[in-house]
Order: structure tokens, then C-alpha cells, then sequence
């Protein structure tokens, strides 16, 4: 069966932690498929393995079983550096409580990524300050992250995401931690970049409202998972 | 990947921290126990440099740079035509024709068995402090030399003996335990061959003492003179083998500071590494591969090592300059050959002790960069 137009493919995904009884299995033989440019919505009660699922998808931890194919590259045998390169050209991360550098300001946290790949040093922070300015934060660029609202902190997290102008975007409750009006304002500019960049996105959510206004919703639940399209954004 | 996103962040981890942390306190902990054991240690160094470059002063100003001698039995054939090529193929050396033997010699009131010399460069009688102390003499008294020799006489055979008056008293060369008479040539050589016989030739150069020896032998080679050479090492090889071995001892003694410095430092990284878990998660999912992590905190550790090591450097090899200079700790007088305890710093041993203090420095940061660099990302976002 071809490939093309999809850009995660996952089979057969397993994964536990710890050992003996105290062994949690959190994924057991899960399948996932993604088609390039679409926005899925991850929803699922604690505990079911979104995260997990996101990790495994993103290169950042290895299935016990099962394999991934990432843009149609298998990842199952690449070595950490390639898969550490692979995360940086490929995938933009958002994470719940926005990871970013404390030493670092928004500017540096953003052209990070960049900085990684080798970019220089003049070259990285222009991009950087053209996404500080898509996200709408052109005037905090030279801020510390503890001088930044949760809002703008989730803002820089996603500028940083996309500044490697990456194929798949992956957000773990990305409005987990802001208020109802930073959350919606904050979706709004993840749809948009979604859009505007041609992004494949996963976004991992308990907010069933901003789930709905993804492409499609995977539904986790311990040992079952159902999927459901909902409507084109 | 380039080295410039893991210097990145190890400067802004280093310098651009914001607020007092655990891991800002232990830094600086580390930072000045690594300075403080190459501060020591360069301190150290520079007194037993000063004290030992004092000594090897006094051999080269005391002793021969190089000696000369047969290699089967006692005499030097034709030690003119030798002297006239060393001293024709070597330039401005100074050489000395030697005679050598031990006598009986004898003042008014003892007499002692002492190591006769005689010298070509020189034509009066000095006895070493040695010998006067023990013959009870000083300058113009006489002293009676008596040799192994005998010569026969219309009594029988009888010892050759000759009379002669001490005009100075000159300190014992380096080492030397017994006493020791210097002559002129000529009276040497009637009171121990009866003959014009020269046993050895000494010379000396006062640019480049310690490689004469090399020098002479490399002549003595090319020409085809079969004789032995000992350059300064070889003559002082007992003296000088205990002045290094008493360095390298001092050094390691010293040196276990950086030893315990380093595993503060290690403990520092780990301590680090434990508190940005977080952080190098995050760094890893944004590109960052396991050497480029290792190579993070190699940056992290050397450059707390730097930071150390030169600033303990610095301030060990200005202390030890300005307690030479200024002869701050004075010595008794009369019990050492100088005054004050000297330092000498050299830049070389200074170099070698950063790089030592680098290399623990960079050990030290090895072991917990290893750790961090296995981890899967996913570790630490999801401890946290």
C-alpha cells in the first residue's frame, strides 16, 4: 500500500513503564495514521498515553513495539543523532508548560532550533524576530521567559516550534495551563500557522470544543481508541 | 552541526543567569577550589624552583660543565693536542688540565686524609672549609701534603711530601663530604706521578653549561679520540636525579587538590545536569544530538576550569613574583645560601598545571555529560 499524503504512520505501538506488577502498559498495539496537512485532535482521559503517543511520534522516546513512519522515512533504526536531526528539520514542538530556556530571551529561545541546525548567529535571530512578529510578540523579543505572561511564554513556544519551517507540528496541551480567552487566542494563532505554513498538526487536547475544530479527533481510552472526522477547518 | 549552539547556551548558563541558585552557589564553589589547588600548586612549584634553580646556580658556578678522562687507565695521552681541539672546535671554553689523587695532609696540630687536586688554572693553594674546619686552619698557615708515593732515598724509601701556605679558603663544591686541597699543576703532579701526567681535563662554559658535555663529545667523536665525556647531568646525576624526583613528588602531593577540586566539579555537573533535566530534554527534542549534549557540558566543565585554573594561576604566579622580588620571607642568615626563600616561577610548569587542572576539569565533566547524553528525551519532560 503507498504512502503518499500521509505523514505519520504508526503500527502496532506499544509502550509501558516500570516492570514486574508495578508495570503500567500505557500503549498496546496502537495504529495511528496522519495525512499530510491535517489537523488531529488527541483527546483522552489522564493517564491513556496521550503524551506518550506524542513522544513516540516525535522521535523523543522509542516504542517497545511497533514502527513509525515520519514523512515517509521508517525511524525505527535511525541512530539518536539522526533521529535528533530528524526532530529538528522536521517537527516543531509545543509543549503544555511552554519548556522554554529560563537563561535564554525570547529572541535566543526562538532561534534556538536554528542555532542547533547551524544557522549563524545574525541569520537565526532575523527568523526569529520575523515568527516573534507572526506571533504578535515583536516587542518582548529581549524578554526573559519569567518576565512573559503564560500567554506570551505559549506564543514564543510556538514561534519556536516553526522556526525550522517544520513539515509536522506537535502540541501537548498547548492551552493546558492559560485562561479561557489566552487558550482561544492561542488555538486561533495554531490554526492559522497551521494554515498559513501548510503544517500536518497533532494537537493533544481535553478541551473537547478546540478538538472539534480540528480536522479529526482520536479519541484514547485504555486499550481502545476510536476515530472520528469532524470537520474541515 | 556546528560547536556555536552548545557555546550558546554553556555562556548564557554561565554568565547569563538571572537569579541566586543552588546551582550558581555550587559553581562558584567549584570555580574556587580548582583556583584555589592551582593556586597552590603553582606557589609550591615556583619555592622548589627557586630553591632548586638556587642549587643548580651553585653547580654551575662552582663545578665543571664537563669532564674529561682516558678511557683505559689514569693518564690522557698527548692532553695538549687534546686541549688544543676542544678549545679550537668549541670557541670561548675555558679549560683546565687536572691531576687527582688523596694524600695525607697534615697542620700543626692534626692530619687527615683529603682528596688532592691539581689545576692547571691556578697557581696557589686553596683548602675547602671542610678541610680547614678539621685541620684547624685558615689562610697563611702552612699544611704538610703527604702522598702514597714514595721516592727512594739513601734512608730508604720515603713518601713525597711537600710543604707549602694556604692563600684561601673556598667553599666544598656541591655534594662533597670529604675535604679537599687545591694545588697548582706542577706541585700535583711531582707529589702524585713524579711526572708531567695529566689524569683529566675540565671545562666549563659559561653560556651554555648544561649542554657542553653534548658538545664535547660530539668533537671528541668526529675525530676520532677515543676518551670518555660527562657533561653536567652525568657529573651530577645523583643531585640533580633527587631535585627532580622531589618535583614530581611535590607535584602529585600538591596535585591531589585538583584531584579533590575536580570531584567537586563533578559533582557540580551532576548537580546541573539534574537540574536542567528539563532543559536538555527540550534541547534534544529541538535538535540537539548526544555529542552535541556531551559537548554542552565538556563547554560547561572546562570553561568553570578555565575560569579556575587561570585565575588560580594568575594570582599563585603574582604572589610568588612579588615574595622573590621584595625577599619577603627572610631566611636565617648563615643557614642557607640565600636570604630569603626564593620563587621562580616558570611558565612552562604554570602551563602544564592549568592543562593538568583542565584535563581533571574536563574528566570531571565527562562522567555526567556521558549520563546526560544516553538519556531519551522523553525522560526528562516526563519527571518533571
Amino acid at each position: 500500500m503507498s504512502d503518499a499524503g500521509i505523514m505519520v504512520k504508526a503500527t502496532g505501538l506499544t509502550k509501558g513503564f516500570g516492570s514486574g506488577l508495578t508495570r503500567l502498559e500505557v500503549l498496546d498495539d496502537l495504529d495511528i495514521e496522519v495525512t499530510t496537512g491535517e489537523m488531529l485532535a488527541v483527546v483522552g482521559p489522564s493517564g491513556v498515553g496521550k503524551s506518550t503517543l506524542l513522544h513516540l511520534i516525535g522521535l523523543l522516546d522509542r516504542p517497545e513495539q511497533g514502527r513509525i513512519v515520519l514523512d515517509g522515512m521508517q525511524t525505527d533504526d535511525l541512530d539518536p543523532s539522526a533521529r535528533a536531526g530528524l526532530r529538528n528539520s522536521t517537527i516543531g514542538f509545543v509543549f503544555q508548560h511552554h519548556h522554554l530556556l529560563d537563561e535564554l530571551d525570547a529572541l535566543d529561545n526562538v532561534a534556538l532550533p536554528l542555532r542547533i541546525s547551524g544557522e549563524g548567529s545574525g541569520l537565526a535571530r532575523d527568523r526569529a524576530a520575523e515568527l516573534l512578529e507572526a506571533v504578535g510578540l515583536t516587542d518582548r523579543s529581549s524578554h526573559f521567559p519569567d518576565q512573559l505572561s503564560g500567554g506570551e511564554q505559549q506564543r514564543v513556544s510556538v514561534a519556536r516550534a516553526l522556526a525550522m519551517r517544520p513539515k509536522l507540528l506537535l502540541a501537548d496541551e498547548p492551552t493546558g495551563n492559560l485562561d479561557r480567552v489566552n487558550s482561544e487566542r492561542l488555538f486561533q494563532l495554531v490554526t492559522e500557522l497551521h494554515l498559513k505554513a501548510g503544517l500536518t498538526s497533532i494537537i493533544v487536547t481535553h478541551n473537547e470544543e478546540m478538538a472539534r475544530r480540528c480536522n479529526r479527533i482520536f479519541r484514547l481510552a485504555p486499550r481502545v481508541e476510536s476515530s472520528e472526522n469532524v470537520r474541515k477547518i | 552541526m556546528t560547536f556555536g549552539a552548545e557555546l550558546h547556551v554553556a555562556s548564557r548558563y554561565l554568565v547569563g543567569t538571572r537569579r541566586w541558585t543552588p546551582v550558581v552557589t555550587v559553581t562558584l564553589i567549584s570555580v574556587f577550589g580548582l583556583g584555589l589547588g592551582v593556586f597552590a600548586l603553582v606557589v609550591t612549584l615556583a619555592l622548589l624552583d627557586g630553591f632548586q634553580s638556587g642549587i643548580r646556580s651553585q653547580i654551575v658556578a662552582h663545578a665543571a660543565h664537563a669532564e674529561v678522562w682516558p678511557t683505559t687507565g689514569r693518564r690522557i695521552e698527548a692532553p695538549g693536542n687534546l686541549a688544543s681541539l676542544l678549545q679550537s672546535e668549541l670557541g670561548t671554553v675555558e679549560i683546565v688540565q687536572i691531576v687527582k689523587g688523596t694524600c695525607l695532609v697534615s697542620s700543626d696540630t692534626d692530619a687527615v686524609p683529603a682528596s688532592v687536586v691539581g689545576r692547571s688554572d691556578t697557581d696557589r693553594v686553596t683548602v675547602d672549609r671542610i678541610l680547614s674546619r678539621r685541620l684547624g686552619v685558615g689562610v697563611g698557615d702552612r699544611l704538610e701534603v703527604i702522598s702514597a708515593r714514595q721516592r727512594l732515598t739513601p734512608m730508604g724509601p720515603l713518601p713525597v711530601r711537600i710543604r707549602t701556605e694556604i692563600a684561601r679558603i673556598a667553599s666544598p663544591r656541591p655534594g662533597a663530604e670529604s675535604g679537599e686541597v687545591v694545588l697548582p699543576i706542577e706541585q700535583a703532579q711531582r707529589l702524585l706521578w713524579g711526572e708531567p701526567v695529566i689524569e683529566a681535563i675540565e671545562l666549563r662554559d659559561a653560556e651554555y653549561p648544561w649542554s657542553l658535555g653534548e658538545r664535547a663529545r660530539k668533537v671528541l667523536d668526529n675525530n676520532g679520540v677515543a676518551v670518555q665525556v660527562a657533561g653536567l647531568e652525568e657529573l651530577h646525576r645523583p643531585l640533580l636525579t633527587a631535585l627532580a624526583l622531589e618535583r614530581v613528588m611535590i607535584f602529585v602531593a600538591v596535585g591531589l587538590m585538583l584531584v579533590v577540586a575536580a570531584l567537586n566539579l563533578l559533582c557540580n555537573v551532576a548537580m546541573v545536569a539534574a537540574e536542567k533535566r528539563k532543559d536538555l530534554a527540550v534541547m534534544a527534542g529541538l535538535g540537539f544530538t548526544p555529542p552535541s549534549l556531551r559537548r554542552l557540558f565538556l563547554v560547561l566543565g572546562l570553561s568553570i576550569g578555565l575560569i579556575g585554573s587561570v585565575t588560580g594561576a594568575v594570582l599563585g604566579s603574582g604572589l610568588a613574583v612579588v615574595l622573590d622580588r621584595t625577599g619577603a620571607l627572610e631566611l636565617p642568615r648563615g643557614v642557607f645560601m640565600v636570604e630569603a626563600v626564593p620563587f621562580s616561577v616558570d611558565p612552562m610548569t604554570v602551563g602544564l598545571v592549568v592543562a593538568v587542572a583542565l584535563g581533571l576539569a574536563a574528566l570531571a565533566a565527562w562522567l555526567p555529560a556521558r549520563m546526560v547524553a544516553r538519556r531519551e528525551p522523553a525522560e526528562g519532560l516526563r519527571y518533571e
